[in-house]
Parts: C-alpha cells; structure tokens; sequence
C-alpha cells in the first residue's frame, strides 16, 4: 500500500500522487507549451546533439509528467453508475452543458466518452464507491468495445479538442427519406409548429428504448399533415365568396374534386380525400406577342387578387417595348429553300429530266419521299439496325445517353436495398464549432459531417459498405477516420458530376 | 478473478531471469497495451521504443499538437517486450478489495490536506502583506509602523478562511494512491492475450522491426505515409524520419502499381522507401525506392 512517509517526500521519482504542498504550489504553474525547435538531420555522436537531445528529453517528461490539479470549487462532481454504464451528476454542471449531457427523471448524466474526455480536461471529478476515479481507471472502465471502443474515444477526443461538438449517431432518430422529402422552406414553419418537433429529454442509448419508436410515431403523424394545412389555404377564397352562386360558376381554375363540395364548407385538414388543383387551361394568359398587339390588359379576376388590393387596366406599352417582336430571319438554306418551293417546276427538275420512262420517274419519288423520311432502307433492312430511328423525336441529352459507353451513377443508386453490416456503421454526428453559441441539444439540426470510425489493420471500406453508410446518413457527407496508433487521417468520398454540355 | 496479492519484487526475482531493463507494467483497455505510470514510459524509451501517446496533455488540454499519457505501443513493441521479459500486465482496478477502510483513509488524506494547504495560504497571504507594507512604508521604519504591522498580521490570522472549495486537488493520471498496489506484477507470460492471429504480414512485421530495432534506428507507425514503419535514425524528438519501410514476405508478389504508388509517395515527403523482407534463415533484404527520374 501507499506508504505514508512516500507521499510527504516531494521528489519522491516512483510516486505519482502530489504533496500538499505541491498541490498548493501547482496554482502558479504556467499554461504555456514550450516550442519545439528545429530537428537535426542525422546523428554524428557529437556532444552538442547529446545535450540538445537531454533537453528535448527532460522537457518532454516534465510535460508529460505533470499531474492535473484544480480547485475543489471548479470541478464538477460525479457518480460512474456501471449498471447503465453513464455518469450522473451530483453537483451542477458547467459550460460544457450547453452541448454535452443529457437529462433524464431531473438528473443530469453525461455519457462515458464526455465524462472521459471532461476528466481529461480537468474540468469534472468521477468518483466510484466513493472513491475517485483517475484518468486511467477512467479509460479502464468507460471504454470497451461494445460501448465505445478506444480508437473510437479517439476520434472524439480528437475532433472535440478541436472545438467540434460530437454526439452520438442513433439510425433510429434520424428522419425517413420520406420525411426528409416533406421537409418545407423555413418560410412556411411561421405559422406552424408542425416540423420543430416539441422533443421530451432525448433518449439515452440505455433506458427507454420505447420513448423513441414513440416520438418517431408522432413525428411521421404531424408530417402527413403539415402539408396539409398548407394546402388548405387556396381554398379560402373559395369559402370568401361563398354566397355568390354565379361567381363559383364564373371561376373555373379552381377544382376540387370533392363530389358534395358546399361553397362555404372549408374541407378539412385531417382528410386526404379533398383533392384541389388549378386549372390552368381555364386562366385567360394574355398573349402580349401576338400580332393585335393590345394596348392594355384587362385586370384580373378580383378573387386572384390578395384581399383588398384593385388593380385598374394594366398599360403594356413600356412592356411591349421590351418584347422582342422582331420578325425572324431565316438562314441561306431556308431562304432557297422557300424559293424553289414558290417556283418549283417539275419539269425543270434535273433528275427528272434525267427519267427515262415512268419506272424511274417512280423509283425517284419513292427514294425522294424515303429520304424525307429519313430512313435511308438499306441501314434498315438488314440484322444490325443503327441505334436510333431519326425519325422518331428524341432529346440531345436521351441521344447521347443512347450512345454513351459509360452510364454514370449516383452513389445512392440501389442504396436502399442494401442491408446494414457490422461491420461498417456510423459512430458520431459532428457539428461544427462556430455554432456553438446558439446550439441546442434537443434541435442540434443538420450535422456537419458523420464519421465512421476504422483502422488502417483493416479493410478498405468497398463499394457496398460506402453506399450503405452514404444512404444512412442521407445528405450528409460521411467521413472516415483512420485511426493508426495515435495518428487519425479522414478521408471522405464525394459525388462528383462530369460536367455535361447539353441539360436535359 | 481476485487480484493478486502484493508481493515485493525481490521475491519475484529468483524466479524468473534478471533482464538488464526494468520491467514496465501495461494495462489492457479494450485490448490494447497502454503505459501510465512515467517510471515505465521512460524505461521503454530509453530501450528505444517509442509508442505513441493517446491522451491529453494536462497543462493544455484542448488541442491536439502535444498529447500526453496514455501511451500506447505497437503490437511489435509489446511484442519485443514480452520477449525480453521486460513487462507484465498490470493488475485491474481492485473492485473487491474496496472497502470502507480505504474510504476513510481518502477521506483523512483530504483533511490533511486541506489543513496543510490552510496553513500554506496563510502563511502566502502573510508575506504578500509584509511585502506590500514594507514596500509602501519604504524608508521609513520606526516603532509605530511594526506595531500597525502586527496589528494588520493579527487581524489577518483572526479573520483568515481558506474555503473547502479553494482546496487544490489532483486528478491522478496513473492508477497510483490508495487503491494500487505498486508492487504487484503479474507475469502473464504464459496466458498472456493472444490478441490477433499470427498471420505471415504480422510475423515479417516484427522480423523488421526487431532487426531495425537492434541496429538502432527509432520506429513508429506508418499507415498515414502508406507504410508500415517510420524509421528515424535517432529519437524522433530531435530526427526526422529517413525511410518508410513496407515489410513483405519473401514469397508474397505486389504489382507495379502498388511499387510506383509508394515510391511516389515516399518521394513526395522526401522519405526513402525500404521494401523490407525477412529470409527463413534469418536476416532481413532491404531493397530501397529512388525516384530518380528519366536517365
């Protein structure tokens, strides 16, 4: 056991644990790191490079040496529950709050892998049995590789040092690909509170596992009808003008399909089956570029108009102005061919001058009328035919498509059928530092970036676990990060388009 | 499994044979081998093992340029260790032996210390007064200015409180205090973990590490430089790396595309590539990439 006189003895070289004496000198201690200087090139056994070498090696130990020690007042205490593997609070927490932790049942618990790193930080004080946990009872304890592996606590040290917020990834919280389609312009919430998603504290990876399939429940109900409401406001105006029979005659471009529609029932919100729709072809469009040139045109139909606006005829003078009602020239080629068409003669006609008899005079017709057509037959007639048929309509975009070698694809492309691995699964949700101020736990918002964590002792991730991740994370960038004893390389995949002349 | 008991290390010794270094104790988290305690950090590096640490430092905790303890070794490094019987694992955090006793005793170890740190502050409040006193009275030292003197040094020690929460404790790095037990090594020669299987690639690994080792250059990992080792021809704290070594067995072949990519590479941060490859009988080839460009 620790012996007694081990501890008074400050330069004691195998006891690590500090004097009080030492713990109060520590308060002056600076907080500077020494700069390391230039390396030499190679060892030449002089004693110059033993002395520098001496140096970098005692500044070394002495910064590696150096115990943690903090106000009393300054740490926050904690409790390492083993059973739910998370660490409880016992006194209040600190800065850190604000983007790490969660609450549960009026307690504050912090997961291991924030615990850990806060312990290194020196900002929180982790007791066990009643007694406190150091940094190494701390790595012994909290990681493992079920939970959170160490190479994994790397990557979250790493990236935390750095200022990054990191949480854990749950694929269970994250919205569907259906629910992502849905998601509205910011524009539209001002009236709503359907997609800001009132969230009870968040679920611990642990305990209540049914809190989440639950508010994943009420998420995907709210979401069918957040459109709806929005949807429902066209037909006000139809409910506004509700005592005016005639004028619900008079306004075609609003249908709605509902077979005992009532001019002043306002379809609810909660039915799927109030389908509306304009129609366009019933909205007189005026036509400023036909050959009438009106001078003016009429207003609109008041129900068109937001409320309380009257618009008087419209003036198009300055308008038309900026049409261009220039009259098109046609090219050489259209121009001759406009002129022989006026005083085509077909006895003048060289080739059929060069007919000797009817039996020509036809076989030219049928190879003239073939050429128009644009099948010449000998391409057509035999077992390899050309790739497309010139007379069939086609865009540029479908043709080069048509004779394209390579097809490119998008990496999502047959993502969803794929199965999860083991394998290869996505550890943490990074945000990035500079949103610090105003982040919020429960509404963290869209990721920076997720990261999947991996060594270089094993594989390279292939084909199918990229676009497994990459459709699990949806439209966040995944990143991989390489851990190799201590060193962390990330490396990422983006889609990258080839840039294409001709758009569909 | 119950730790075992503390014995002192020379009982252990004509046990087993007397190797020149001192032996390091590692602890397994999450199967890998990591060094706390500073006695063992510098007992590897002065063997020439390097390892890589993974924590963060103390005294600046929120960056990444500088880590501290733990340190972690490569599998080669733990490997040549245990060769040399020159570590042991160490045994885990006593969950049985905790008992009330230590509890008290931790307690009566802050209550010390905060009595000491009490005395300490006052007696560092005391001379910061005397200093400040002598400095503004300056030459003027007469009976009257030592009696207002004592009276300010009275009034001090009377009204004097060193908060509980002003107390400075430490936040130990290593398991060290109450519940280690220093002395105790287990030496787990025998069940030690096997931890991976021993494939070909693993065994020319530690063939030339080992041998690099012997000839006394200082090696790293590699992978972010597409290699296996980083070899420097002195401590990587005041050299920097010559070569990349990739380790292939003899019979294995790689094609000419993988030889051009690392050469590339090894060009680009100005390292020498070593293809290195043990032979059955013992010593290591070493083949070595320029770049020399179109003759």
């Amino acid at each position: 056991m620790a012996d007694q006189n081990k501890t008074e003895s400050a330069n004691n070289f195998y006891n690590e644990i500090l004097s009080p004496c030492e713990l109060f000198a520590a308060r002056s201690r600076s907080h500077k790191l020494p700069a390391r200087g230039q390396k030499d090139f190679y060892p030449d056994d002089s004693e110059e490079q033993r002395q520098r070498l001496q140096q970098s090696l005692d500044e070394h130990w002495r910064l590696i040496s150096e115990e943690r020690v903090e106000r009393l007042g300054n740490l926050v205490k904690g409790v390492w529950i083993p059973s739910e593997r998370i660490v409880e609070l016992q006194s209040p927490a600190g800065k850190f709050w604000q983007t790490m932790g969660f609450s549960a049942e009026g307690k504050q618990y912090l997961l291991p892998e924030e615990a850990l790193y806060l312990m290194e930080c020196g900002n929180l004080l982790v007791s066990h049995q009643d007694l406190p946990l150091s940094i190494q009872d701390g790595y012994e304890m909290f990681l493992s590789a079920d939970a959170v592996s160490l190479q994994q606590y790397q990557v979250f040290g790493h990236l935390k040092r750095l200022g990054y917020v990191v949480h854990r990834f749950d694929p269970s919280s994250e919205p569907s690909s259906y629910a992502r389609q849905l998601n509205l312009p910011p524009s539209r919430e001002r009236g709503g509170r359907q997609l800001k998603r009132k969230r009870s504290p968040s679920p611990t990876p642990t305990c209540s596992k049914g809190e989440s399939p639950a508010e994943k429940m009420e998420e995907d109900d709210k979401l069918p009808e957040s459109h709806l409401p929005t949807s429902a406001e066209p037909p006000e105006p139809q409910s506004c003008s509700s005592g005016s029979a005639a004028e619900a005659g008079a306004r075609t471009w609003w249908m709605t399909d509902v077979p005992d529609r009532q001019a002043d029932k306002r379809p609810s919100p909660g039915s799927p089956s109030a389908r509306s729709r304009w129609n366009f072809s019933a909205i007189p469009f005026p036509d400023l570029g036909s050959t009438g040139r009106p001078r003016s045109v009429a207003p609109p139909h008041p129900s068109l108009l937001p409320g309380g606006v009257t618009v008087g005829v419209c003036d198009v003078a300055s308008w038309m102005r900026k049409v261009n009602l220039r009259e098109v020239r046609m090219s050489r080629k259209e121009e001759e061919r406009e002129r022989r068409r006026r005083r085509r003669d077909v006895n003048k006609d060289r080739e059929v001058q060069r007919c000797r008899n009817w039996a020509e005079y036809h076989e030219l017709l049928a190879r003239r009328q073939a050429a128009r057509e644009g099948r010449p037959a000998h391409l057509w007639s035999g077992e390899v035919t050309p790739l497309h048929d010139p007379t069939q309509p086609i865009s540029t975009a479908e043709l080069l498509e048509k004779i394209s070698v390579i097809t490119s694809t998008n990496l999502l492309e047959g993502a969803s059928r794929l199965k999860g691995s083991e394998e290869w699964r996505i550890c943490f949700n990074v945000y990035q530092p500079d949103s610090v101020a105003d982040f919020k736990k429960s509404n963290p918002g869209k990721p920076y970036t997720r990261m999947c964590v991996c060594s270089f002792d094993g594989p390279v991730p292939d084909l199918r676990a990229i676009k497994q991740l990459a459709f699990q994370s949806g439209d966040v960038l995944v990143v991989f990060a390489v851990v190799d004893h201590g060193d962390i390389s990330f490396y990422t995949f983006k889609d990258f388009q080839l840039p294409r002349d001709v758009y569909p | 499994m119950e730790a075992p008991p503390c014995r002192q290390l020379g009982e252990l010794q004509p046990e087993q044979e007397r190797s020149s270094s001192p032996v390091v104790g590692l602890s397994l988290c999450d199967s890998a081998p990591l060094l706390w305690r500073i006695q063992d950090l510098k007992a590897v590096r002065s063997s020439g093992l390097v390892g890589a640490l993974l924590g963060a430092l103390p005294r600046t905790p929120r960056q990444n340029i500088r880590l501290g303890r733990p340190l972690l070794l490569l599998p080669e490094e733990e490997r040549l260790l245990r060769e040399r019987h020159s570590a042991a694992a160490l045994p885990a955090r006593n969950q049985d032996a905790v008992g009330t006793e230590l509890q008290q005793r931790y307690e009566e170890e802050e209550q010390r210390s905060y009595e000491e740190q009490s005395i300490l502050a006052l007696e560092d409040r005391r001379s910061a007064l005397l200093r400040a006193m002598t400095s503004s009275s300056g030459s003027e030292s007469g009976v009257g200015s030592d009696e207002a003197l004592q009276g300010r040094l009275l009034a001090l020690g009377q009204s004097f409180t060193f908060p509980r929460s002003a107390l400075a404790v430490q936040l130990s790095t290593a398991r060290a205090g109450l519940s280690h037990c220093q002395e105790a090594r287990a030496f787990l020669q025998v069940d030690w973990p096997i931890r991976e299987q021993d494939s070909p690639r693993r065994e020319a690994r530690y063939q030339v590490f080992r041998d690099l080792r012997g000839r006394g250059f200082f090696l790293t990992s590699a992978g972010k430089f597409g290699g296996d080792f980083l070899v420097y021809p002195g401590d990587p704290l005041r050299f920097h790396a010559h070569f990349i070594a990739v380790c292939l067995t003899l019979d294995e072949s790689i094609c000419m595309l993988d030889v051009l990519c690392v050469a590339r590479l090894g060009s680009n941060v100005k390292k020498t590539v070593l293809l290195c490859s043990p032979a059955p009988d013992g010593p290591v080839h070493y083949t070595s990439l320029q770049w020399s460009g179109m003759v």
